[in-house]
């Protein structure tokens, strides 16, 4: 419908509108950038693109001359030009996201927002609602990139009073998060970046990923040492810049890692816990984290995460031999109840704090049990039936008597 | 994992295993020496799988054993931590179950059919490991009542030769 004629100049207004990205792939412009390349002829529709694909157009006057123009049509649009010339436009709205993860097929994910909780939700959101045909060849892969403000993570099976200093944490301004995958515990801030890769069960292989992901960025710069460790994450010269865990559920795994590119990490001290701290002993069944030297990839001349998440598109693009379409979203525009709800239950004091294993824990010479994030046993008096979190608080305020150990 | 009724009987009679002998050489059957095999003095009534490496032992008062098989605890690794259902919860099939972490992954375990837990293996809190050591015995999961014994007729779940018919499929 459309001529080229004319998508030179939707072009051109597209690339006034903020936020415009553009994809690594650019490696032709598929049209003329130059303002003289407009032609007044089609001045109308380019207004009425510039309506479509701004603020100003979204609310008032698009209601008012377009009624049957909803905001589907519009990402439906976004996602079909972002496709033809490798450039995504806007976040995606959420009735979209809810139609792209449902349907069949690859696509790769990244995300605007910095909300670790929001974040988690999107990719739980993805893992649950992929389809998983039985007995068919898998081909829905999906790739998520996320970047979490501060923040320390540990696994669903571990105990944070155990792994993280949280009032440290708190002074630091890093929120706590616990994920739904296994694993141990870890530090996020603006200069790392999370990816996540989504595939059946029976295709999940535990190093799968990570070898790829050493396979893109050694092509790219030979030099740098670059390898995987025993333990299947990516060391850069005997440093560890990269931890992994993994999920699998309704026939389907992820496997998701974080990546160091050129995080503040003089400031993670004093945020994790060493295995051993005086005066306590945690016993119970909770998974054990596994403390490594870091470093970031900058050392290797990697300097953006936005480097990493292009490296890897283009990468992926490659192995999967598909011209895998990128969407963008975030928080604000990217919203489903379901993706709320999410949200809401990741960042809940009974996710964070209530259901994770039964531990016990020894106090000088006090010993505390405790299921479900409440004291059922306890030889200090008159703690059993309290929140184990409240009674760390009381701890720190000296306000039990008796016990000079802080947790 | 679900084939057209075609393949599988083509597949089968072609390469069927008779079935005294699979039972005897398969890592997947149960373990006959415990409580899933042993509860009931002429032993389960049928022992099921799941696409998703769940087995199933039901006996004839309507008592299930739930485990995960040798096939997906090899291939998961070394167990790091199990989570139990809690007592009483009651089940639909296909529900969690709870879940296994290996290797820094955490696998959902799903109950094979509808039912109400009425005991879970306290012993996998102190030793994990057991799920790599006999996953089809000493380490089952859950004790469950079963909502209804005809259940157990459920085209999904699979019998012992069809369930290793289908780990060859796939792999």
């Amino acid at each position: 419908m459309l001529k080229l004629s004319r998508h030179r100049n939707l072009a051109h207004v597209l690339a006034q509108c903020a936020p415009v990205q553009y994809r690594s792939l650019g490696s032709q412009t598929p049209f003329d950038l130059e303002p003289e390349a407009q032609d007044d002829k089609y001045a109308d529709l380019n207004t009425m693109y510039s309506q479509m694909f701004t603020e100003g157009g979204k609310s008032a006057k698009r209601a008012a001359s377009q009624p049957s123009n909803n905001s589907f049509d519009i990402d439906a649009l976004n996602a079909e030009i972002a496709e033809a010339y490798n450039f995504a436009p806007r976040p995606i709205s959420g009735d979209f996201f809810e139609q792209i993860v449902k349907s069949p097929g690859r696509f790769i994910i990244q995300s605007l927002s910095t909300n670790p909780y929001y974040n988690l939700a999107l990719e739980e959101y993805v893992f649950r609602n992929t389809p998983a045909p039985k007995g068919k060849l898998f081909s829905n892969e999906r790739l998520l990139f996320y970047v979490n403000d501060k923040c320390v993570v540990i696994g669903k099976n571990q105990t944070p009073w155990k792994e993280l200093f949280l009032d440290n944490c708190e002074t630091k301004g890093y929120k706590y998060v616990r994920r739904r995958s296994g694993g141990g515990a870890v530090v996020h801030d603006l200069g790392n970046v999370n990816y996540s890769y989504l595939t059946s069960r029976d295709n999940f292989q535990r190093e799968y990923f990570n070898k790829q992901i050493v396979h893109w960025l050694t092509d790219l710069r030979p030099e740098a040492e670059i390898h995987l460790n025993h333990r299947g994450d990516i060391h850069l010269n005997d440093f560890k810049v990269s931890g992994s865990a993994f999920k699998i559920a309704m026939g389907k795994s992820y496997h998701h890692g974080t990546m160091l590119i050129n995080s503040d990490l003089s400031s993670f001290k004093g945020l994790l816990k060493p295995d051993n701290v005086e005066h306590i002993s945690w016993s119970g069944g909770s998974v054990e984290s596994v403390r490594s030297n870091v470093s970031n990839m900058k050392e290797a001349g990697f300097s953006s995460t936005d480097e990493f998440i292009n490296i890897c598109t283009d990468g992926f693009r490659r192995t999967m031999q598909e011209e895998v379409p990128v969407y963008l979203v975030d928080e604000t525009t990217t919203t489903t109840d379901q993706l709320s709800k999410n949200t809401k239950d990741l960042a809940s004091g009974e996710w964070l704090y209530e259901s994770g294993p039964s531990f016990s824990v020894t106090i000088a010479h006090h010993s505390i049990s405790v299921v479900k994030g409440v004291i059922k046993e306890s030889t200090i008096p008159g703690c059993t039936g309290q929140h184990f979190k409240d009674f760390v608080n009381l701890l720190r305020q000296n306000q039990i008597l008796g016990v000079n150990v802080k947790i | 994992m679900i084939r057209t009724c075609s393949q599988s009987v083509l597949k089968f009679s072609a390469r069927s295993t008779p079935r005294l002998f699979l039972r005897a050489q398969s890592s997947n059957a149960l373990t006959s020496s415990q409580i899933p095999f042993t509860f009931s003095k002429a032993g389960p009534l049928a022992v099921k799988y799941t696409s998703q490496h769940e087995w199933i032992a039901a006996h004839q008062d309507g008592t299930a054993f739930v485990g995960i098989t040798k096939y997906a605890a090899d291939a998961l690794g070394d167990a790091t931590y199990v989570e139990l259902p809690d007592i009483d919860t009651e089940l639909e099939a296909g529900d969690s179950l709870g879940s296994l972490e290996s290797v820094k992954s955490a696998s959902e375990i799903y109950s094979p059919l509808a039912g109400t837990v009425v005991e879970v293996n306290e012993s996998l809190n102190d030793s994990p490991q057991l799920i790599n050591e006999d996953p089809m015995g000493e380490a089952w999961i859950a004790k469950l009542r079963l909502s209804n014994l005809e259940d157990l007729k459920n085209e999904e779940l699979m019998s012992l030769e069809k369930y290793e018919e289908s780990l060859k499929e796939d792999h």
